[in-house]
């Protein structure tokens, strides 16, 4: 079943978001190692809907959608901000990034997730992990 | 309880040698990062040559926990001081290796070969 959840900018309610969302997930039966990637993977999300999406406005909130199947998870992380391209984001792994302290989310995403998909206006991140 | 939620981070400070060891237990989320770079901050700003963190019981950090660690990597560098990794589990070791900061900080096997090798 499709959950829908809406939560302030704040850093603690995304965490406790992402802690009963984990737990479902870990009740169907998924290894730790996906576990892992699909906390991650939310966390990134989240934490980028807080500072860069809603620039931890109060006003503001996020919007989390959430299935948690036998077969595969899919999340998505809303903002209510202006919205970015992903591509325009340096690579941070490149030697000249390596010592700057963010922008490692979106590669993180990309690299534990099966599918990441950003919406056009890039306010909204779809995350998707195949169970195998 | 999941394998992963609700292990609240816990930060234990000990001295050896010229090192100052904290020791990482738990989960380094997105509310935590903070705690975790005021702590490191701090011990850079007291000019401790080396920071060794032991990631043995980390179970879980995420990029703002990554960035926590750099900018205590940034203070040390001020004072030519250095942050070493110890331990970290398989999948923080991954997350590493993923992101390149193997590059920035060296991993070793115990507290005792990082301080040795200060």
């Amino acid at each position: 079943m499709r959950q829908k959840k809406i939560i302030p900018t704040d850093m603690q309610a995304a965490r406790q978001l992402a802690e009963d969302l984990l737990q479902e997930v870990e009740a169907k039966g998924y290894s730790e190692s996906m576990q892992f990637a699909i906390r991650l993977a939310l966390e990134e999300a989240l934490s980028n809907a807080i500072k860069h999406g809603n620039r931890y406005d109060p006003d503001k909130s996020i919007t989390v959608e959430a299935e948690i199947k036998d077969d595969h998870t899919a999340i998505t992380v809303a903002d209510e901000g202006e919205g970015f391209d992903p591509a325009a984001v340096p690579d941070p792994t490149a030697d000249e990034n390596l010592e700057k302290p963010s922008g490692r989310g979106i590669m993180l995403m990309r690299a534990y997730m099966d599918t990441v998909q950003f919406s056009k206006r890039g306010n909204q991140v779809s995350l998707v992990k195949n169970r195998c | 309880m999941t394998a992963l939620a609700h292990k609240p981070l816990r930060l234990d400070v000990r001295r050896e040698g010229g090192a100052a060891v904290v020791k990482v237990s738990g989960s380094v989320s997105i509310s935590d990062a903070n705690r975790l770079r005021e702590q490191l901050e701090a011990l850079a700003g007291e000019k401790v040559p080396v920071i060794v963190l032991e990631l043995s019981e980390m179970d879980f950090i995420s990029s703002l926990g990554l960035g926590a660690i750099i900018s205590g990597h940034l203070k040390c560098r001020h004072h030519r001081g250095q942050i070493k990794l110890v331990n970290p589990t398989a999948a923080v070791r991954e997350l590493l290796e993923t992101t390149r900061l193997t590059k920035l900080f060296g991993v070793y096997g115990s507290v005792e070969q990082a301080v040795r090798q200060a």
